[in-house]
């Protein structure tokens, strides 16, 4: 990861590229269940399975600005970044603000949620189920049916809050947020402080991560 | 000046969003209200309301479970045909005189929690009739289950599961 003298890189490709998959996933995944295209929804639920599962790791094993433990601490300025915000003082954090944290926790919560009941569902009529559902009950199964279509509310309207500030924050902050989540760079000058960390996302790392995200959904695959 | 600007967008729009989540189950508080008399009221068969509606749950549950037990079967590497024949002749016995368990008065209206909708009554004919294919193709995968073809036996098993869907989308709430 270089710096160029102009820019800093402030999200890592994976954390991009994963990003920009789970908006796509999660649109064809909503789009199959509505159709009943269960093939396709069985598919591309694996797929963000695998996602998830690496977003997860890479919170550990990843670049600075992915990592869950700097988030947790970042928490702790969650009182001040809201003030802040109310009396029009915000400026621009290098990687997730505070709020932007309580968000990750949150959406990457849900879809967690959403893609663990799923592996789990039966339907109604008892024909479709996910891979893991052979080791549930068919009552339990679709208790947690229940669950998988609950919760997909929740996550959808995580989601429309995610949007929504985003928006506030591009035209109203001026806080320019999506530009970078596209080509990962800032401008030096968006950011007070003259030291900020330089994020790299490791080659090893990303094959491990990669390797068990993958190991595991040929687990799912291969279940029972 | 600023921040009352976003406070009140932040507020419009958290508001559009919930609205919009919110407006994705209206009717699932239909009519369990009352539940408790109406169940009492007696139908023609002999049974209770809240019993005929029971009955017709379990036995379609048991159904499900069945399917699904045959299901789990034939996804794993070896089927075990004694379950899945044992699933089959299940379903025959439980799905029989299923005709009948959907007498008038034990609709959404009846003031009992059910799943059923206002337009088997509404269709009726159409629903019989789905009624029996359903009966037909529970037979039908009876018999193929004796064969032991495990390709057959997945045949029949979705033809089955097909009916079952079929009846569902029309006569079913919907709430997957």
């Amino acid at each position: 990861m270089t710096t160029s003298p102009e820019h800093h890189v402030v999200w890592d490709w994976t954390v991009r590229l994963v990003h920009w998959l789970m908006v796509i996933l999660v649109l064809l995944l909503w789009w199959t269940a509505e159709e009943g295209m269960m093939d396709w929804h069985k598919r591309c639920g694996l797929t963000m399975l695998g996602l998830v599962i690496f977003r997860i790791i890479w919170g550990f094993t990843g670049s600075w600005t992915a990592r869950f433990v700097p988030m947790f601490r970042r928490l702790g300025s969650l009182g001040s970044y809201v003030r802040d915000l109310k009396n029009g003082s915000h400026k621009p954090v290098f990687g997730h603000g505070p709020l932007g944290i309580l968000s990750v926790f949150a959406l990457l919560g849900a879809l967690s949620v959403q893609v663990g009941t799923g592996l789990f569902s039966v339907d109604v009529d008892g024909l479709e189920s996910g891979p893991l559902a052979i080791w549930v009950s068919f009552s339990t199964g679709r208790d947690i049916a229940d669950i998988h279509e609950l919760n997909f509310d929740i996550l959808s309207t995580l989601i429309s809050l995610h949007v929504a500030a985003i928006l506030v924050y591009q035209f109203i902050l001026k806080d320019n947020l999506i530009p970078p989540m596209v080509t990962g760079k800032r401008p030096v000058s968006d950011f007070a402080a003259s030291t900020v960390p330089t994020i790299t996302a490791g080659f090893w790392a990303f094959v491990l991560s990669a390797g068990i995200a993958s190991g595991s959904v040929y687990a799912v695959l291969h279940a029972g | 000046m600023l921040n009352r600007k976003i406070g009140l967008l932040c507020t419009a729009v958290a508001g559009v969003v919930l609205l919009s989540a919110c407006g994705q189950n209206e009717d699932s508080e239909a009519a369990s209200d009352s539940a408790g008399d109406a169940g009492a009221a007696v139908l023609a068969n002999g049974m209770t309301v809240a019993d005929q509606v029971k009955l017709r749950h379990d036995a379609l549950e048991d159904i499900g479970d069945a399917l699904k037990g045959a299901g789990d079967q034939l996804k794993s590497g070896s089927p075990d045909m004694a379950v899945i024949q044992a699933a089959a002749a299940s379903i025959v016995e439980k799905s029989k005189g299923m005709e009948d368990w959907f007498p008038e008065g034990t609709g959404p209206d009846s003031g009992v929690e059910t799943d059923a909708l206002a337009v088997i009554w509404e269709d009726n004919p159409d629903f019989l009739t789905k009624v029996s294919d359903m009966q037909g193709a529970a037979a039908k995968f009876n018999e193929v289950a004796q064969g032991g073809d495990a390709a057959a036996i997945g045949g029949a098993m979705k033809e089955l599961g097909g009916t079952c869907k079929s009846c569902h989308d029309k006569y079913r709430k919907d709430d997957d």
